[in-house]
C-alpha cells in the first residue's frame, strides 16, 4: 500500500506507517482504511465537528511508540465488587476465570465493519487499526447481581485502538461502568457495538477522567430493541481533546432510554458529548440531560439529536442541556437537534447557558459560607442533578466523590 | 450594639441611602418603617454586605466592630443574620445540609465546636415544628417549589437555628397570614434578651403587634426622617408616609 492519504499531516503520516505496520490486516482492515483516507481525521469544516476538531489536536504530535503501562491503581469502583476487565493501550485484560452463570465474556477477532458507522472517520480508522475485540454476552433473563467494570487505560503517548461487543439477552439485566483513566494516548480510540433485546435492560455508566494532554474518542451503539430500557450517566473532566458519543437506536416498540452526561472542565480541558437518537418504532421514550461546568478556558460540548422516523408515532422525548461558566474565557457550544417525521409525538429540548447566580451566592455567604464554600455548594448541586439520576446508592456515592473531589481542586 | 453613622450607599451608581444614622442598644428591637423605594432593603443589603451595594461614607459596627470592609461569612460569623424579603430557592441543595453547613461553618470561624449530627436533626425538627415545616419540607431542596409563606417560614427555621446576636428582619411579614404572623412573633420573642437585637423592616404596623418594638423609625429618601417610640406606628398606619416623603 502506497501513498493512501494525500498531503497527510505527520499524524496522519504517522497513522498510515502503523497501519502498515500492522502484520495481520485483512481485507476489511484494508477497506477500513480506505475509507479513513477518504474521510480524514475530522476538522472543523465538518458539520458535527466544528467545536471538537481532531485534526487540529493532532496535528503538531505524533505518537511517541507503542506507549508504556504503569502500575494499575485500585479502581474506585472496587468496592462494588465488579467484574474488573482491563483494556490497556488497547490490549484486553479479562479475568477469565470469574464469569458467573449466565455470563459469558473473551477477546475475539475484530469487527470488520460496522455498517451504520462506515460513514465516521474515527471509527473506519478503528475497524482498520484493532486486531482483538472484548466481547461479552448476558444470557437471556439473567440478572447479573454484580457490574461489569471495563477500565480503558491509556498511558504512554502512543496509539491506542480497542472495541467492545455486548450483547444482553431477552429480558436480562446488567450493569457496565468504564472508566477511561490514565495520563493518556496520543490517541485513543474506542468502539462499542451493542444489543439490548427484548425486555433486556442495561445501565452503563462513564467516568472518563485521563490526563489533560490526552487526546481521545469512544463511540457506543446501541441497538435497542421491543420493550427494552438504556440507562447511561456519563461525568467527564475533559482532557485535550475528547468526546463521548453514544448513537441509540429503537429497533423494537415500548423502549425506553435516558441518557445523562455532565462536564466539570477547568485548564484547558475540552469534553464534547455527542449524541443521536433514532426512532425507528412507536412509543419510545427517551430522556435527556447535560450540565457542563466550564472554568479557566474549559469547553464543554454538547450536541444532541432526536431523529423521529415516520413510523415512530407517540414517541416521547425530551432533552436539556445546561451550562455554567465559571470565568469569561471558559465556553459551552450546544446544538439541540429535533428532526421529526412523525406527526403524534411529544419532542421538546431547552438549552440554558449562564454564570453561578449572585443573588444565590449572596444568600449563601449571608448563613455563613466562605465564596468558596457557597460557589462549591452551587456547582455541585448544579452538576448533581445528574450523579442524583444514578438510583444504585454505592454507585451515585463514587460519582459524587469524583464531583466532590473536582470542586476541592479548585482552589 | 449596631450602630450606623452616616451611611450612605449607592446600588450602580446611583446613591440610595444619604446620610442615614441608626443605633439599636443591645436588647432591644427596633423596626424601621418607610415607603416603596424609601431604601429599607438597600439599608439591609448594605449591612450585611452584598456586593454593588456600595458605602461610599459613614460607618456600621456590631457590637463595637467595623462590618463594611467584612465578607459577608465575616459579618454571618460576627452574628449578623438578614431574613430576606425575597428568599433563594436553590435547586438541587439539600435544606438540612445547607443549614447544617452553615451553622458548622459560623462556629468554626468563632473557633467553636461543630454541631454533632444528633444534636443538629433533634433541633432542626424541634424548630420546625415551631415555624410550621414538616420533615418532609426540610428535606427537600432548598425552598424549591416552596409557596411565598413557607419560604419566609424557612427564613425563620434558620434564625430560630442560628439564633444570631443581631437579627435583621427585611419586611418578613408580607404574604403572611395572621397565623404565621404569630409565630414569626413567637420566635422573634423567643430571642429575646439583653444580648440580642432585632431591626424589623416593613410597611405596615401589624408585625408590630407581634413583635413590641423598642423604637420606631422613619426612612425616607434615604435617611431617618423621624424616630419615635412604638405609638409612631400607629400615626404612620393613620397618616401615611406623605408627610415624611415632604420632609425629605
Amino acid at each position: 500500500m502506497t501513498e493512501l492519504l494525500k498531503n497527510p499531516s505527520a499524524f496522519e503520516a504517522a497513522l498510515e506507517n502503523a497501519f502498515t505496520a500492522r502484520s495481520n490486516a485483512n481485507e476489511t482492515a484494508e477497506a477500513a482504511f480506505d475509507r479513513f483516507a477518504a474521510q480524514r481525521l475530522p476538522n472543523r469544516r465538518i458539520e458535527g465537528w466544528k467545536w471538537s476538531d481532531f485534526n487540529a489536536a493532532l496535528r503538531a504530535s505524533a505518537p511517541d511508540g507503542a506507549g508504556t503501562a504503569k502500575a494499575i491503581a485500585p479502581s474506585p469502583f472496587a468496592a462494588l465488587n465488579p467484574i474488573e476487565i482491563q483494556i490497556v493501550n488497547g490490549r484486553i485484560n479479562a479475568p477469565m476465570d470469574d464469569q458467573p452463570k449466565g455470563l459469558r465474556f473473551g477477546v475475539m477477532e475484530a469487527m470488520g465493519t460496522i455498517p451504520e458507522l462506515e460513514i465516521h472517520p474515527i471509527v473506519s480508522l478503528n475497524v482498520a487499526m484493532t486486531a482483538k475485540s472484548f466481547g461479552l454476552e448476558v444470557k437471556e433473563g439473567v440478572a447479573l447481581d454484580r457490574p461489569i467494570l471495563i477500565r480503558h487505560i491509556d498511558e504512554g503517548g502512543g496509539l491506542s485502538f480497542g472495541q467492545t461487543m455486548l450483547r444482553i439477552g431477552v429480558g436480562a439485566a446488567a450493569t457496565v461502568i468504564e472508566t477511561y483513566e490514565g495520563a493518556g494516548a496520543a490517541l485513543a480510540s474506542h468502539v462499542c457495538h451493542m444489543v439490548v433485546r427484548d425486555r433486556g435492560r442495561f445501565n452503563r455508566l462513564v467516568l472518563s477522567d485521563t490526563g489533560a494532554g490526552a487526546v481521545n474518542h469512544a463511540i457506543v451503539a446501541a441497538k435497542l430493541e421491543a420493550g427494552s430500557v438504556y440507562e447511561q450517566t456519563s461525568l467527564s473532566t475533559g482532557a485535550k481533546l475528547s468526546r463521548h458519543e453514544t448513537l441509540l437506536h429503537f429497533w423494537g416498540e415500548d423502549g425506553e432510554a435516558r441518557v445523562d452526561s455532565a462536564a466539570l472542565l477547568t485548564g484547558e480541558a475540552h469534553a464534547d458529548f455527542t449524541t443521536h437518537v433514532l426512532h425507528k418504532k412507536p412509543g419510545c421514550a427517551v430522556r435527556q440531560l447535560h450540565k457542563g461546568v466550564a472554568a479557566d478556558r474549559g469547553r464543554a460540548v454538547f450536541q444532541g439529536k432526536f431523529e423521529v422516523e415516520r413510523a415512530a408515532q407517540k414517541t416521547d422525548a425530551q432533552m436539556t442541556a445546561n451550562a455554567l461558566l465559571l470565568s469569561d474565557r471558559a465556553e459551552a457550544n450546544h446544538k439541540p437537534e429535533l428532526e421529526i417525521y412523525a406527526d403524534d409525538v411529544e419532542c421538546a429540548h431547552g438549552s440554558t447557558c449562564g454564570a453561578l447566580d449572585d443573588a444565590a451566592l449572596f444568600y449563601l455567604r449571608q448563613r455563613g459560607l466562605s465564596e468558596r464554600q457557597a460557589r462549591a455548594l452551587l456547582i455541585e448541586a448544579f452538576a448533581g442533578e445528574v450523579v442524583d439520576g444514578i438510583e444504585e446508592e454505592k454507585l451515585r456515592a463514587v460519582f459524587a466523590a469524583r464531583v466532590a473531589a473536582w470542586l476541592e481542586d479548585q482552589s | 450594639m449596631l450602630a450606623i453613622d452616616n451611611l450612605h450607599v449607592a446600588v450602580g451608581g446611583a446613591e440610595i441611602l444619604k446620610g442615614l444614622s441608626l443605633e439599636v442598644p443591645a436588647g432591644e428591637v427596633h423596626a424601621v418603617m418607610g415607603p416603596n423605594g424609601s431604601g429599607k432593603s438597600t439599608l439591609s443589603y448594605a449591612i450585611a454586605g452584598r456586593d454593588d451595594y456600595e458605602a461610599t461614607t459613614g460607618e456600621v459596627t456590631l457590637g463595637g466592630e467595623s462590618l463594611l470592609d467584612l465578607d459577608p461569612d465575616e459579618r454571618a460569623a460576627l452574628g449578623l443574620f438578614l431574613s430576606f424579603q425575597h428568599p433563594m430557592e436553590i435547586p438541587g441543595v439539600q435544606t438540612m445540609n445547607f443549614i447544617r453547613t452553615a451553622i458548622n461553618a459560623q462556629r468554626k470561624a468563632r473557633g467553636e465546636d461543630e454541631i454533632s449530627a444528633a444534636d443538629f436533626i433533634r433541633e432542626v425538627r424541634e424548630k420546625g415544628k415551631l415555624v410550621g415545616l414538616d420533615d418532609a419540607k426540610l428535606k427537600r431542596p432548598f425552598n424549591v417549589g416552596f409557596s411565598g409563606g413557607e419560604k419566609k417560614r424557612m427564613e425563620m427555621l434558620q434564625l430560630a437555628m442560628f439564633k444570631p446576636r443581631f437579627a435583621i428582619m427585611d419586611e418578613t411579614d408580607s404574604g403572611l397570614d395572621i397565623d404565621a404572623l404569630k409565630m414569626v412573633g413567637e420566635v422573634v420573642n423567643s430571642l429575646r434578651d439583653e444580648t440580642r437585637g432585632f431591626l424589623v423592616i416593613t410597611h405596615y404596623q401589624r408585625l408590630l403587634d407581634y413583635i413590641k418594638p423598642d423604637a420606631v423609625h422613619v426612612l425616607a429618601g434615604g435617611r431617618i426622617v423621624k424616630s419615635g417610640g412604638p405609638e409612631l406606628a400607629k400615626t404612620l398606619e393613620e397618616s401615611g408616609y406623605e408627610q415624611f416623603i415632604e420632609a425629605a
